[in-house]
């Protein structure tokens, strides 16, 4: 074909095109970014996972930020930037501040919505309001209200915004099991009504108000997103959380997609959707949707101005750690074997916090020691690393002497206990190693019912303590280590003894 | 409302307390290897193939399981 003749072509193309009945700006297909995290439990400073990276730092708020607005900028009329969940409680630097370093950095962000998630709930609904108060965008539940049905102060049930002419809906939901993971004082008042059953209503609602796209901004998890897709229509999109599940590519459930963007920042979903702007409905979504990973490797760029509010707050940590929390007239000394004043002292607070009746901390979950004198912040988390949280349950005399009995057996590091007394006699065979116990005074009764407080470790067997899995009637509570240090506050200076909890005969 | 749930980790059923989470099912069925996935030894994964946090929540049924991390 000669130049002429390739000229000619595309004139004609072009007179063709200009001359279409299909005028340009009537193309159905208008494409939206969907930028989204889930459950970054305050991870806002780069860490080590070795399953992902064995050599370099992962995750980091302003590694993540910076992946934000690389893809931000590649559809910046299109793009919505969303959170489904568990923000702020998990780590330190979030924790001390109660979510204040996370909230700036989402303003900064500026992220759309954020769904309410479970842990959202973990400091009282003080603190929660104060966090929703800050924010520069809404916090959605539409299935939370109070006893009267109306939604937690400050927060909505969904929001409609606004891109390329698209009006899109998003409607917030929240895991119905955050009525009893969650510390009964921060939720007793609240109803969390089942998604399944409120969201046709509201799906209706939003629909009449023009809404062409219905993302769901959910904290429900992966299998119960499914389950959502699968029961209830109208759902274009469903943005999850709390399952902490690296969903690498949509999820079609029916005529819904389900993403979810892992866990702590490690990954960005993004879910490019194309949108028939004539059929008002999303009809597929472009092929580098999934997620982004969030890598602080050497040589990894980053936002500066998160850069700057995260060392900000961690400049502050530092100074919090050797914040004194407490006093001791005595030295803490911990064992693996025998008694320990300091296991004392812990399961001391454990009680107080929870009105049990009995409490028991494996020795193993206690990792320091501490001399006379002022205790500070850093010390009582040396002391208790683990971020165990309390767990109540009934148990039996029975089961309780089960319990007793296996401790006697040195086959790993003993129990420490309050609200009770028990005497072994080492010489006789095991299983009958128990001599006698004492509940407040009074013998154990084998058929008794007695309220019980231990960690999520022991709750679940750890240290092969099976029985602690039979517990009935389970409530959560707060985590350890702040019940501890809420004690410290209360009474120091403490001077725990070894008072004759535990008493071995014959060892 | 039952207090557990039933999950299935490598295959192998157990039950936990309701709210529980992917770590306390690892604990549940063996400390080791909730261990080794704290030691970045081991990865978890759902019934989809998709890999799941420590910390991540449990849905009554759930199947896990542990793989090796290259």
């Amino acid at each position: 074909m000669n130049r002429f003749v390739r000229l000619s072509a595309l004139i004609t193309l072009a007179f063709l095109l200009i001359c279409s009945p299909f005028p340009s700006h009537a193309s159905p297909a208008v494409s939206l970014t969907i930028l989204h995290v889930n459950d970054l439990h305050g991870y806002i400073l780069p860490f080590e996972d070795k399953t992902l990276d064995p050599d370099s730092l992962s995750g980091g708020a302003a590694y993540l930020a910076q992946i934000i607005e690389r893809e931000r900028f590649k559809n910046p009329e299109g793009t919505l930037l969303l959170a489904a969940g568990d923000m702020f409680q998990g780590t330190p630097i979030s924790n001390i501040f109660r979510g204040r370093p996370v909230i700036e950095i989402m303003n900064l962000l500026r992220f759309e919505a954020m769904a309410i998630g479970n842990h959202e709930f973990d400091w009282g609904r003080d603190a929660l309001a104060e966090l929703i108060a800050t924010a520069n965008f809404p916090f959605l539940s539409a299935n939370i209200t109070d006893t009267q049905g109306r939604p937690i102060q400050g927060t909505r049930p969904y929001v409609i915004l606004t891109r390329k002419n698209v009006r899109i809906a998003i409607i917030g939901v929240t895991t119905t099991e955050t009525a009893y993971t969650t510390k009964p004082a921060n939720v007793s008042d609240l109803v969390f009504s089942h998604p399944e059953k409120i969201l046709p209503d509201v799906i209706s609602e939003v629909r009449s108000q023009g809404a062409g796209l219905v993302i769901i901004l959910s904290h429900l998890g992966f299998d119960a997103d499914r389950e959502l897709a699968a029961k209830v229509r109208g759902i274009d999109v469903i943005v999850g959380g709390h399952s902490h599940t690296a969903v690498t590519r949509p999820v079609n459930v029916g005529e819904t997609l389900v993403v979810q963007a892992g866990y702590y920042g490690l990954y960005l979903g993004v879910l490019e959707l194309k949108y028939d702007t004539s059929t008002g409905k999303a009809v597929g979504y472009g092929r580098d949707s999934g997620l982004r990973r969030v890598s602080a490797a050497p040589g990894s760029l980053f936002d500066e101005d998160v850069s700057r509010i995260v060392e900000k707050y961690h400049r502050q940590i530092k100074a919090e750690y050797s914040r004194i929390v407490g006093s001791t007239s005595v030295d803490l000394t911990k064992s693996p074997d025998r008694e320990s004043n300091i296991g004392n002292l812990i399961c001391d607070s454990m009680i107080e916090a929870t009105g049990a009746n009995i409490a028991f901390q494996n020795s193993g979950g206690i990792r320091s020691d501490i001399s006379k004198g002022d205790i500070t912040l850093e010390e009582a988390f040396d002391l208790l690393p683990f971020d165990n949280t309390l767990v109540v349950m009934d148990l039996t005399g029975h089961q309780i002497l089960q319990l007793l009995e296996q401790n006697a057996g040195g086959e790993q590091k003993i129990l420490q206990v309050a609200g009770l007394k028990v005497e072994y006699d080492l010489s006789r065979p095991p299983g009958a190693r128990v001599l006698r116990v004492l509940v407040a005074e009074d013998p154990l009764r084998d058929t008794q019912v007695y309220r019980v407080v231990t960690n999520d470790f022991l709750a679940v067997g750890g240290d092969r303590f099976d029985t602690f899995t039979q517990g009935t009637n389970i409530v959560y509570g707060d985590p350890l280590r702040d019940v501890f240090i809420h004690y410290l506050s209360k009474h120091s200076p403490v001077r725990p003894e070894i008072d004759g909890r535990i008493i071995f005969l014959n060892p | 409302m039952n207090d557990h749930i039933t999950i299935f980790v490598n295959g192998i059923r157990i039950r936990i307390y309701r709210g529980m989470k992917v770590k306390h099912a690892l604990i549940a069925r063996d400390y080791l290897l909730y261990a080794a996935a704290l030691e970045g030894r081991l990865a978890v994964y759902d019934d989809s193939g998709f890999r799941v946090g420590l910390e991540g929540a449990l849905h009554d049924g759930a199947r896990i399981t542990t793989r090796e991390v290259a």
